[in-house]
């Protein structure tokens, strides 16, 4: 059994079902503690480009990658979610 | 050591001790530290009658280019997967018998270590400095092997195409690359440029827009981006602010015209496109803000064929045949008019629908499939590839970790759909329409 999204989570895993045109994939059933890479969801740096746009569209900031963050912050779901209500600045 | 009568080429093109030739970690790295690295990493290489072939899997760039200029001193080939999945490298290394790989980790343990040898600095023109592999049929890989000569001649006019582009003819230019220096063009403009041409690499390889602003800032002016289509589209759909760029550079992809205007237009530089292939390495260029055509470089040409399109250069070993169709126009131009229908393109890296085809059907279970490319939606998405595939026992996601393990992810079938059966028409034939048809689920 996956584990229950929260409301932030849910909400982000909508945006990525739409914005990476995930057909076949219902936002609800994204396990939040999966990886969203490789294994997981199968997204790729393409997808990780898309997704930063539209985050930085919702929630007004910017990704970055350059530093050990970012392998924690695209672990999962819930990381990501994590990381963006922790630096979102509208939405 | 050079042998009489064998001809020679140098490693580097400038040899001035206190030329810049890469950043990293803040600061210039002068030619002088960078041949004490490279000594280094030659003295942990393996010697003969060891094998002489790297697959250099470096994330870093400079330390990517150290392996690479290690490799070279010493005679060794370098081979590049067409990707880092671990079966693409497995492949490559199955195929090239008893090959070595060299990573970071070995690369940072052979620089803990420092050498005081010099290096051989002249190398054989004929020596096979790598081989770039595109995904062939099912584990064997095609091959393209490239000679000293060969890429000492498409790159002098890769960096005069650059260096017209930039008001600053005489400093040293700085490059920012956001493409891998395994891919064949990123080696060309990241790691071939900062041995071979006036120019230093800055050692990271960002992909956010936020992370390329951060590491353009670092650098001096002028200051290049190397970049694709992919990158550029984020850049410009962002908010972030960039400092000022003396050109950007784009291949891997087509990229339109009014994308190249928005990119000179929040970065600052000219847009300088490139043309090439891994087969051929870049053979011709555009200012794609106000021109639609192709030059050629100086010495290169073109023959239209049924199949697709030969091309030859002084430098080349042998003609190539290229997919893409072009039509040739006056004054060594040329337009691209479409490519053979097999090749897909999936933002710049290449693959056959043949061979995704046959990928799939080497998975237990898989019974029958189809791979091809959906229409672009809109204008600006990524266009993957989707595929039908009759498989009873297995899931979706089972038959795409499978394939996972021997595809580049840029072309794992998005969606990947499990059908009864596949839509043939009354003559047992795919149309794209049913094809179509069937991926909406109509």
């Amino acid at each position: 059994m996956s584990a229950t999204q929260t409301a932030g989570e849910r909400e982000l895993a909508e945006l990525i079902v739409t914005a990476l045109n995930l057909e076949g994939v219902a936002p609800g059933d994204i396990d939040p503690e999966a990886p969203l890479f490789k294994t997981g969801l199968g997204l790729d740096s393409i997808d990780a480009l898309e997704l930063a746009l539209e985050i930085s569209k919702r929630y007004g900031f910017q990704l970055r990658s350059d530093d050990e963050n970012n392998v924690r912050i695209f672990s999962s779901l819930r990381s990501l979610a994590a990381h963006i209500a922790t630096n979102r600045v509208n939405g | 050591m050079t042998t009489a009568g064998v001809e020679t080429l140098p490693l580097f093109l400038s040899s001035e001790a206190q030329r810049p030739i890469a950043w990293r970690r803040g600061a210039p790295v002068l030619l002088a530290e960078f041949r004490s690295h490279v000594a280094s990493v030659v003295a942990r290489l393996p010697k003969p009658p060891a094998p002489a072939a790297m697959i250099n899997l470096c994330e870093d760039r400079y330390k990517f280019l150290v392996a690479y200029a290690a490799a070279l001193s010493v005679g060794h080939t370098v081979l590049l997967p067409s990707s880092r999945a671990d079966q693409v490298v497995a492949d490559v290394a199955a195929a090239n018998a008893g090959s070595y790989r060299i990573d970071d980790n070995a690369v940072d343990a052979a620089l803990a270590q420092p050498s005081t040898d010099s290096i051989n600095e002249r190398i054989p023109a004929d020596t096979t400095v790598m081989i770039g592999y595109t995904s062939g049929s099912t584990g064997q890989p095609k091959t393209f092997p490239k000679l000293w000569r060969t890429v000492n001649g498409s790159n002098a006019r890769n960096a005069q195409s650059i260096r017209a582009a930039i008001a600053d003819k005489t400093s040293t230019v700085w490059a920012l690359a956001t493409v891998p220096p395994q891919h064949m063009y990123g080696m060309e403009m990241s790691v071939l440029l900062p041995l071979l041409g006036d120019m230093a690499v800055h050692a990271g390889r960002p992909l956010f827009p936020a992370d390329i602003a951060a590491a353009l800032a670092e650098i001096p002016r002028p200051r290049v981006l190397i970049s694709t289509p992919v990158h550029l589209r984020a850049i410009v759909g962002s908010d972030q602010q960039f400092p000022e760029v003396d050109a950007i550079v784009s291949a891997t992809a087509p990229l339109d015209q009014s994308l190249a205007a928005a990119v000179t237009a929040k970065l600052g530089g000219e847009l300088v496109e490139m043309f090439g292939s891994t087969e051929t390495c870049v053979f011709a260029s555009r200012l794609t803000a106000g021109e639609a055509q192709w030059r050629l470089y100086e010495g290169v040409q073109l023959e239209p064929r049924d199949d697709g399109t030969l091309v030859n250069a002084p430098w080349f070993v042998e003609p190539v045949l290229l997919q893409d169709m072009v039509e040739l126009q006056p004054g060594n131009r040329f337009v691209v008019r479409g490519r053979s229908s097999d090749m897909i393109e999936v933002a710049g890296k290449r693959a056959s629908l043949t061979d995704l085809t046959k990928r799939l059907l080497t998975i237990p279970g898989v019974q029958e499939a189809a791979v091809f490319q959906p229409d672009a939606d809109a204008v600006g998405t990524i266009r993957r590839v989707a595929a039908l595939v009759v498989a009873p026992t297995l899931t979706a996601r089972e038959v795409l970790d499978q394939l996972a393990a021997g595809v580049d992810s840029a072309f794992l079938p998005r969606p990947l759909l499990i059908v009864d059966s596949l839509p043939r028409n009354e003559l047992g034939k795919l149309p794209r329409e049913n094809l179509l048809r069937a991926l909406r689920r109509e």
